[in-house]
């Protein structure tokens, strides 16, 4: 899925500094349609500054993004209500979305094994739960490019095996994935590995067979 | 369940009208269920406003007072304990609406982002919002005025004056409390400005043990004009709506503040469709 084509995503020497410490200094990224991308770095390399900045939640000192279609954006600490259940999120963001169904909402719920959770609270969900949550309200409208930060943290064996069947369902529809970790431990899953370090980012070859367990 | 489900294709929408409709309804109904969720406000109510007003009466006695009505020039001679009943009254109104809504604004602001992010309409969220502190604030001030009953019995356009007295200060520190909610960095902070701002403001109004009594420099505060309402209304047999709207003008400063704030903090940046 490298085809050139009209990207879905693309960043332009984008910067970033908070007071004198400089973290993006140029980063530059383009995704295609369909394209699994990720983006690897080391604790405080500014990783999740770079995501976002793509999702468009942080603004850049200089340089820009271009986004082509709809957007889903998952950030590394489940942003939740601790007062709602998870039926009443799916809801809340179904509304958000404009969906005139929750039919999308009920099969994620389904496929990531939290449905009888519908009732409770976010505040009572385990971890893993409350991750898996987070993670359908960014699925929930079925974007075009979805960004996920740290996305499997907590996830149990199952449910990771589930979040890669989810990513290649969106994969073979054309949808792009990019995917933001300090760990990528199956490389060949990867369309596209870049690493940021030094505030840009250097695209390395795929190694494939490494590590790679299959979903 | 699989993955394949996924790929369904949603039914067509019905049009952009019916899912507006929808947001407003789902917005107020979980911004009420936010407001009304925190447990430590309700025990305050249930248990502080009582024990409060007990403990406020019993300390300022019965004595004359002097308290000047600024409408109209007038000074009267009140009873210190009714006075200060009224004084607590609007007090805990302060800490109980301040500290409910400025925690539940706190506890929300990131996932209200999100929601906005996700394409929530602002102005729906702001709305419902507003509502649902506005029913809140009037709920509980009606509870409030109810409990006082069981203390002191004014004339029944009185206790309606003092009802709308607390209503309006309880509007104007539910707003500050969404002020607060999206400004201050720190919990700390919002607790501290609301419990001090809220026993400063109403109790330098009360002539008991006060040397700033029926100075001019207590129009400046909040709860001037719910308090000049009230004791206008239970004592002096008199409407002053233009001191009732003054503490309307000062809740109305304060939503507006907190709203501005708040728009922009959860305003989305998304990127021009390339």
């Amino acid at each position: 899925m490298t085809a050139a084509g009209a990207p879905v995503l693309e960043a332009r020497d984008v910067h970033k500094a908070y007071g004198r410490h400089q973290v993006l200094n140029g980063v530059a990224l383009t995704v295609q349609p369909g394209q699994l991308v990720a983006v690897v770095g080391e604790n405080g390399a500014g990783k999740s500054t770079l995501l976002k900045i793509l999702a468009g939640t942080m603004r850049a000192d200089r340089g820009e993004v271009r986004l082509a279609g709809t957007l889903g954006y998952c950030p590394q600490e489940p942003v939740v209500s601790e007062s709602l259940t998870v039926g009443q999120h799916l809801r809340y963001f179904a509304a958000a979305y404009r969906l005139p169904s929750l039919q999308r909402a009920n099969a994620l719920a389904d496929l990531f094994g939290y449905a009888e959770f519908r009732d409770v609270t976010a505040g009572a969900l385990s971890g893993g739960t409350r991750q898996k949550l987070n993670l359908t309200l960014a699925l929930l409208h079925d974007p075009d490019v979805l960004l996920l930060d740290e996305p499997y943290q907590g996830f149990d064996w199952e449910t990771y095996l589930r979040f890669w069947d989810a990513v290649s369902d969106l994969r073979t529809r054309g949808k792009a994935v990019v995917i933001i970790t300090h760990l990528v431990f199956e490389q060949d899953r990867f369309d596209m590995l870049a690493d940021l370090a030094d505030g840009r980012l250097i695209n390395r070859q795929p190694a494939h067979g490494e590590s790679h367990v299959s979903g | 369940m699989s993955a394949a489900d996924l790929a369904r294709p949603a039914p067509p929408s019905p049009g952009p009208s019916h899912h507006v409709d929808r947001q407003f309804p789902t917005a107020w109904r979980f911004a009420v269920r936010n407001q009304t969720r925190n447990r430590l406000a309700g025990l305050l109510l249930v248990i502080f406003v009582p024990v409060w007003y007990l403990l406020m009466l019993a300390i300022a006695g019965h004595q004359s007072l002097a308290f000047r009505l600024y409408a109209t020039g007038q000074v009267l001679t009140v009873d210190a304990g009714r006075l200060t009943l009224i004084s607590a009254g609007l007090n805990s109104l302060t800490i109980i609406v301040g500290f409910a809504v400025f925690a539940a604004i706190r506890k929300t602001l990131a996932f209200d982002k999100r929601l906005v992010f996700a394409g929530y309409r602002q102005a729906t969220l702001i709305a419902a919002k507003t509502l649902a502190i506005a029913v809140l604030a009037t709920a509980v001030a009606c509870y409030t005025a109810g409990v006082l009953l069981a203390f002191w019995r004014p004339s029944p356009v009185g206790w309606l004056a003092i009802a709308a007295g607390f209503a309006v200060i309880a509007l104007s520190y539910g707003s500050l409390g969404l002020l607060l909610g999206v400004l201050v960095k720190n919990d700390l902070e919002g607790f501290f400005l609301i419990i001090m701002g809220g026993l400063m403001d109403t109790f330098l109004q009360n002539p008991l043990g006060n040397p700033l009594a029926n100075k001019p420099i207590l129009e400046w505060f909040p709860s001037f004009g719910p308090m000049q309402f009230a004791v206008g209304g239970s004592f002096g047999h008199q409407a002053l709506w233009g001191h009732l709207a003054l503490g309307l003008a000062w809740a109305a400063a304060f939503a507006a503040g907190g709203l501005i704030i708040f728009q922009v903090r959860t305003r989305s940046r998304r990127h021009p469709a390339g």
